[in-house]
C-alpha cells in the first residue's frame, strides 16, 4: 500500500471513530453545561447502553434499531431518577457533585459485575460485508453505526434548535437565573438534561456493542475520551466537542498509523494539559463569569 | 480598606480549625489512638500488622492530599505523586546502590519538585479545571511508566525491591516496618498540626475558605496553594516510598487512578479539613476490603454508597462530629 492510501485509509477511520467520539462526548458536555458537574458516571451509562443491547439482541432478540431506542429510553429514565435521588443537593456545587459521581460509578460497575460477572460478551455484528471507494475499504458494520450516531447527532440538533423544551434547556445552560425569570421550570430542566445527557452515552454504547465486546469495564476507555474531547473542545461547549472529537479521531487514527499507539496516547495527554494551561475553556468554551 | 481588616478579623475564627485544647474530645481522641497504636503490637499477628501498616501507609498519603483539600484545591493525581516517589527510591535503591534513607529523600524531593513546577502553571485553574488538569497529569504519569520499560520495567513493574533499612537494621520484618510506618505516620500528623497553627497554616486556611477574601487581604493564593500542593505530594513521595519497599514490588497499576479515588474516599469519609480526618478515613476505610474479601463488587457498592451518603448529610467527614462544642457553634452561625 503507498502511504496516500494508507493515509486515506487513517483519514476515513480518524472520521469514524471520531463521530463515535461526539456522541459520547456531547452528552458528557450537556450535562456538565446544565449542572455545572464533571460526570465521571458518563461512562457506567457507556457501559449500561451497551448491556441493554446486547441482552435485547441477543436474548429477546429485538431488532438492533429498537434496542438502541430502548437503551436510550432506558438510560434516560435511570439518569432522571438518579438526578432527583443523588445529585439534586449537589447542582452547582462542582467539586462534591463530581466526587458524588465517582461514588456513583462504582455503584453502577459493581451492580454491572454482580449481574454479569466479568467476562466479556459477545454480540453479533449488525451487517457484513465492506464498500470499497479506491483503496480505502469502509467495513459496513462500521458505517452503520456511522449511520445511526448521525442521526441521533441531527435528532439531538433538532431538538436542542427546534423544540420548546430543548430551547429551555440550552437557555439553562447559558443562564440558569435568567432563564427561571423566563418562566422555564428549571426544576425538571436539571433530570431532563442529566437524563438526555447521559442517555446519549447509553446510545453509544449500544452503537459500539456489536464492534467491541461488552463487559462491566468498557466504559472507562470512552469516558477518558469524552474527558479529552471535552477539555479541548472547552467544557459545555457542544460545537466545540463537534470540532475536538473529529480532530482527536483523526489525531488518533492518523498516529497510530504512522508512530506507536502508546506515544500516540501520551502526547494526546500532553495536549490537552498544554490546552488546559494556555486556554482552560477550550476551543470554544465559554469564560466562567 | 477598613472593610478588609474588619472582615478578617471576624473571619479568622472561622477559618481556623477548631482549637484542640478546648476540644473534650481530644483528649480521648489521643488516648485512643494510642490504644490502637499499641493493639497490632501486642496482638502480634502478621495480618493484623500487615492491616496496621496499611493504615500508616494510608494516614500519610491522605494527609497530603487533605493538606491540599484545605487550600481549596483537589487533586486527582495524588496516586501518581505516589508513584513517582515509589520509582524514585526504588531506582535509587537499586540502581545507584543508595542507603533506604537516601531513596526516601530522593522519592519526597523529587515529589516535591515535580508538584512545585506542575503547580506553577497548573494552579492557575481552579475547581474542576484544576481536577481535570490532575486527572490529565495522573493519566500521563501512568503511561509513561508503563512506556518507558528500560527504567521501569514497564507493566512489569520492578520486583526485587530490597527492604527498608536504618542505621544498618534491615526491617524485613513486620513489626519492624510497623514502627518505621508509625513513626512516619506520626511524624506527619506532628508536622501538618505544627504547620496548621504557624501562619503559614493559617494562610492555607484563608485561601481554602475564601480565596478572594484572603487574596484582598495579601495573602498569594496561588503561592499558598502551591505551597501546600508541594508539601502534600512530597508526602505522597513518602507514602509511595514506604510502599515500595514494604511490598517489595512497583508497577503502574498500582499507582493509578484507582489510588487517586480510594485515597479521595478517605479523606471525605474522615473530614477534608480537620487533622485527625485522614486518620479516621484510612483507620476505618482501609479495613474493609478485609470484610468484604472474595466480594470486591459489594465492596465497591458501599464505598461508592459510603462516598454520595458523607457528601450528603456529612460533607466535613465523620472527623467533624468530634469537634468541640464552640466550633459546633461558630459552624452553625455561620449556616444561619
Amino acid at each position: 500500500m503507498t502511504t496516500s492510501t494508507l493515509l486515506a485509509q487513517a483519514l476515513v477511520n480518524g472520521l469514524i471513530i471520531g463521530l463515535l467520539y461526539l456522541l459520547m462526548a456531547v452528552g458528557f458536555t450537556l450535562v456538565f453545561g446544565v449542572m455545572r458537574i464533571v460526570n465521571f458516571a458518563h461512562g457506567e451509562f457507556y457501559m449500561l447502553g451497551a448491556f441493554a443491547a446486547y441482552i435485547l439482541v441477543s436474548q429477546y432478540e429485538l431488532p438492533f434499531i429498537a434496542a438502541v431506542a430502548l437503551a436510550f429510553l432506558f438510560a434516560v429514565a435511570v439518569g432522571w431518577v438518579v438526578e432527583e435521588v443523588v445529585l439534586k443537593p449537589f447542582r452547582h456545587d462542582e467539586l462534591n457533585g463530581m466526587i458524588a459521581t465517582i461514588g456513583l460509578a462504582m455503584i453502577l460497575q459493581a451492580g454491572a459485575l454482580i449481574l454479569y460477572g466479568p467476562d466479556s460478551q459477545f454480540m453479533p455484528a449488525v451487517a457484513d460485508g465492506a464498500i470499497t471507494l479506491g483503496a480505502v475499504v469502509l467495513p459496513m458494520s462500521r458505517l452503520y453505526v456511522v449511520g445511526f450516531s448521525l442521526a441521533v447527532l441531527l435528532a439531538l440538533y433538532v431538538f436542542l434548535g427546534h423544540t420548546r423544551t430543548g430551547r429551555a434547556l440550552r437557555a439553562v445552560v447559558q443562564d440558569t437565573e435568567i432563564a427561571a425569570a423566563q418562566g422555564i421550570r428549571t426544576r425538571i430542566m436539571y433530570p431532563l438534561g442529566f437524563g438526555i445527557g447521559v442517555g446519549l452515552a447509553a446510545v453509544a454504547g449500544a452503537l459500539m456493542a456489536p464492534l467491541f465486546s461488552v463487559s462491566p469495564f468498557v466504559g472507562a476507555t470512552p469516558l477518558l475520551k469524552a474527558f479529552v474531547v471535552v477539555i479541548l473542545g472547552g467544557l459545555g461547549s457542544i460545537p466545540g466537542a463537534a470540532l475536538a472529537s473529529i480532530l482527536l479521531g483523526l489525531a488518533e487514527s492518523v498516529t497510530s498509523t504512522f508512530m506507536s499507539n502508546s506515544i500516540a496516547e501520551i502526547l494526546i495527554f500532553v495536549l490537552v494539559m498544554a490546552m488546559l494551561i494556555v486556554r482552560p475553556t477550550g476551543l470554544f468554551g465559554r469564560s466562567e463569569a | 480598606m477598613q472593610d478588609g481588616k474588619v472582615l478578617l478579623a471576624t473571619a479568622v475564627p472561622t477559618a481556623a480549625p477548631p482549637a484542640p485544647r478546648r476540644n473534650p474530645w481530644s483528649m480521648l481522641g489521643v488516648l485512643a489512638l494510642l490504644a490502637l497504636a499499641i493493639l497490632p503490637l501486642t496482638v502480634g499477628k502478621d495480618f493484623t500488622l500487615h492491616l496496621a501498616i496499611q493504615i500508616c501507609i494510608n494516614v500519610v498519603l491522605v494527609s497530603g492530599l487533605s493538606l491540599l483539600a484545605r487550600a481549596g484545591q483537589v487533586s486527582l493525581c495524588h496516586g501518581a505523586f505516589a508513584g513517582i516517589g515509589a520509582y524514585v527510591s526504588v531506582l535509587v535503591v537499586m540502581g545507584l546502590g543508595q542507603p533506604f534513607l537516601l531513596g526516601v529523600i530522593a522519592a519526597m524531593l523529587a515529589a516535591g519538585v515535580f508538584a512545585f513546577l506542575l503547580g506553577t502553571v497548573m494552579l492557575r485553574l481552579t475547581g474542576v479545571y484544576f481536577v481535570l488538569l490532575t486527572f490529565a497529569f495522573g493519566e500521563f504519569v501512568r503511561l509513561v511508566l508503563l512506556e518507558g520499560d528500560s527504567v521501569t520495567g514497564g507493566a512489569n513493574g520492578i520486583t526485587g525491591v530490597p527492604p527498608a533499612a536504618l542505621l544498618g537494621h534491615v526491617l524485613d520484618y513486620k513489626t519492624g516496618f510497623y514502627l518505621l510506618a508509625l513513626a512516619c505516620a506520626a511524624g506527619v500528623i506532628w508536622l501538618l498540626h505544627t504547620l496548621y497553627r504557624s501562619p503559614a497554616g493559617q494562610a492555607i486556611d484563608a485561601v481554602g475558605e475564601n480565596a478572594q477574601l484572603a487574596e484582598a487581604t495579601g495573602i498569594s493564593v496561588r503561592g499558598t496553594q502551591r505551597y501546600a500542593f508541594t508539601l502534600g505530594s512530597a508526602l505522597a513521595g513518602l507514602g509511595g516510598a514506604l510502599t515500595a519497599h514494604y511490598l517489595r514490588y512497583v508497577s503502574p497499576e498500582s499507582f493509578s487512578m484507582h489510588l487517586s479515588l480510594a485515597l479521595i474516599i478517605m479523606m471525605v469519609v474522615g473530614g477534608r479539613r480537620y487533622l485527625f480526618g485522614p486518620v479516621i478515613g484510612a483507620l476505618i476505610m482501609t479495613p474493609l476490603p478485609e470484610l468484604f474479601r472474595g466480594a470486591v463488587e459489594t465492596q465497591n457498592i458501599f464505598y461508592g454508597a459510603a462516598l454520595i451518603l458523607m457528601l450528603r448529610f456529612l460533607p466535613q467527614g465523620l472527623a467533624s462530629l468530634f469537634r468541640s462544642r464552640r466550633a459546633q457553634k461558630v459552624i452553625q452561625g455561620d449556616k444561619a
